[in-house]
């Protein structure tokens, strides 16, 4: 059992989220990197989809209440054990009983700005609509519904189970995959949207993607408003509001895109310019304001490739960390 | 009257969007939930398919991007699409609920009642009448969980967003945009115009359904005093 001694920038419990519920108006909610919180549950055997908390940036602590195992992931946000080592994500930790775990920040150019702490068996908190994620907008899910703060707990389900040190590490790149990119720029990878529904000029689109942005102070969960380069102001035909995804690029008129992240309304009506590929999701989920952003404009087929390259290297890792089938093929039906 | 065939575009590569028209229309939404309705038992049946979004003249389709792709879910929804669109128009008053929502309006329920009434030289007593003698239809369900966008408000009293949206709107407040209405489920930030309260809980995530009124449904409010 872990006690939050101070949240950081935003803590939320998080796992895969609500993905079937967006016409209800339900936000997909769940860890805004997905290969993280994968990640995060196999170096504890966990369920692919088991609770986690999600720690933004820097700035948390949280205390060990008894001897607790945990499961690091994500963006190196500075981990470690006051008074002792480092815990980088990708490794398994063993706190005593009383021993402080803190984040002193991300070099987040380098791994991103989200790291995702896993507990055995899952975050314990009760399901809501067939999962366990916060969901900010409507005040539900995750612990009653809110961001953790100061003197909460959190406990893993399978808690008095694992309680034995273990040296585990993720076998494959212990950060989210992204890109290739020289220098400090996240690039994320798009494809177009039919320019005939919307009417977005395409000398505006290519505009947008081929400037650099950065992400601006204005940006969250639901998602990121970029500023920076492009053009001014765009006519776009709008249309009636319709579904939108975790990913997709809106152009409000203002000429400046909107990212939608995870936490993302099921519905908008901003022209849209196409949509970050899924590969590219969990990197997506990395950004907070601050990071420098361009588009790189891909087809179908590359996105297929870099999604079947990056579940190969999941898949490669998991099998080099457990060595058993069975199991892999459990979280292989799970979409892992 | 001819309609023009649907058009179905890949919103990146794990979703499809099905265009049925460009304007808001009643004879296009009910189109849109009778082709929801056939794409959820099409999800139900094969899970390639996600749950999908129905709103004003749309349905998004989220689908799997490797199994099938995205390319061969459109040639595959394409099919469904056509057979459902080719049968006769369904009817626009057909089924859903009709919800009547007991409803303070004015005062500090409904903060932004006088100046409704003011930009349409009515007293707030008439909007009140207008609004409250009106059957909505739901739209669709979207901004946030069992948000119901209801419609048509009257001519009379459509009235645009604030320029500035509110901080923080109280859940349960009954509102408006240009010709829409609705009732925010949770408390949120919003920019509609704030004309009343309802005590009803449109949205109970322990509740099966959780959402109180449901896309295709129909709502009345009826005006109440404390």
């Amino acid at each position: 059992m872990l006690e939050i001694i101070e949240p950081g920038l935003l803590a939320t419990v998080q796992d895969a989220g609500r993905p079937g519920l967006a016409h209800l108006g339900v936000p997909r909610a769940g860890a805004a990197d997905p290969w993280s919180l994968r990640v995060a549950n196999a170096l504890l055997d966990n369920r692919p989809g088991d609770a986690v908390v999600e720690l933004t940036f820097a700035g948390a602590r949280l205390r060990a209440l008894e001897p607790t195992v945990l499961g690091l992931a994500g963006a190196d946000l500075g981990g470690h054990v006051d008074g002792g080592s480092s815990v980088p994500p990708g490794r398994v930790a063993s706190l005593a009983s009383g021993e402080v775990l803190t984040f002193g920040g991300a070099d987040r150019a380098a791994s991103g700005a989200r790291a995702y702490l896993s507990l055995p068996g899952g975050v314990d908190v009760p399901e809501v609509l067939g999962s366990r994620a916060t969901c900010l907008r409507g005040a539900f899910g995750g612990l009653n519904g809110r961001a953790l703060r100061a003197g909460d707990a959190v406990r893993g389900c399978r808690a008095g189970e694992l309680t034995e040190a273990r040296d585990e590490r993720w076998p494959g790149s212990p950060i989210t995959p992204r890109h290739a990119d020289p220098v400090g720029t996240w690039r994320l990878r798009v494809l177009r949207a039919p320019p005939e529904l919307w009417s977005v000029p395409a000398a505006a689109a290519d505009a947008v993607f081929e400037a650099s942005w950065t992400v601006s102070p204005a940006s969250d969960r639901m998602g990121l408003r970029l500023d920076g380069g492009g053009p001014a102001a765009i006519a776009a035909r709008s249309r009636p509001s319709h579904g939108v995804t975790f990913g997709t690029i809106q152009l409000p008129p203002d000429g400046r895109p909107i990212v939608l992240g995870v936490d993302h309304q099921p519905t908008g009506g901003y022209p849209v310019l196409g949509a970050v590929i899924s590969a590219d999701l969990p990197a997506l989920g990395q950004l907070v304001p601050g990071d420098a952003v361009r588009f790189v404009v891909v087809d179908v087929v590359a996105a297929r490739a870099a999604l079947e390259t990056d579940r190969a290297a999941f898949r490669a890792a998991l099998d080099a960390l457990r060595g058993d089938a069975r199991w892999s093929d459990l979280w292989r039906s799970a979409g892992a | 009257m001819t309609r023009p065939p649907a058009h179905l575009a890949a919103l990146g590569d794990a979703a499809v969007l099905v265009v049925l028209g460009d304007e808001i229309d009643e004879m296009v939404n009910a189109r849109v939930h009778r082709l929801a309705a056939h794409l959820h038992r099409l999800h139900e049946a094969d899970r390639r398919f996600g749950p999908p979004v129905p709103a004003y003249a749309t349905v998004l389709v989220p689908v799997d991007p490797l199994d099938p792709g995205v390319e061969a879910a459109i040639d595959l929804l394409a099919a469904t699409v056509a057979e459902v669109e080719a049968r006769p128009a369904p009817e626009i008053a057909a089924g859903g609920t009709l919800h009547e929502l007991p409803t303070r309006y004015g005062g500090a329920d409904g903060p932004d009642l006088a100046d409704v009434a003011a930009l349409h030289d009515l007293r707030p007593a008439d909007v009140i009448e207008l609004h409250a003698s009106t059957v909505y239809r739901a739209w669709f369900l979207g901004f946030a969980p069992g948000f119901a966008y209801l419609g048509r408000v009257p001519p009379a009293i459509a009235t645009p967003r604030l320029a500035t949206p509110r901080q923080r709107v109280p859940a349960g407040s009954v509102a408006l945009a240009d010709d829409q209405t609705a009732v925010y489920p949770v408390a949120s930030p919003g920019g509609w115009r704030l004309i009343g309260r309802t005590d009803v809980d449109v949205w109970c995530p322990a509740a099966d359904p959780p959402a109180l009124v449901q896309a295709g449904d129909r709502v009345r409010f009826v005006p109440v005093r404390d």
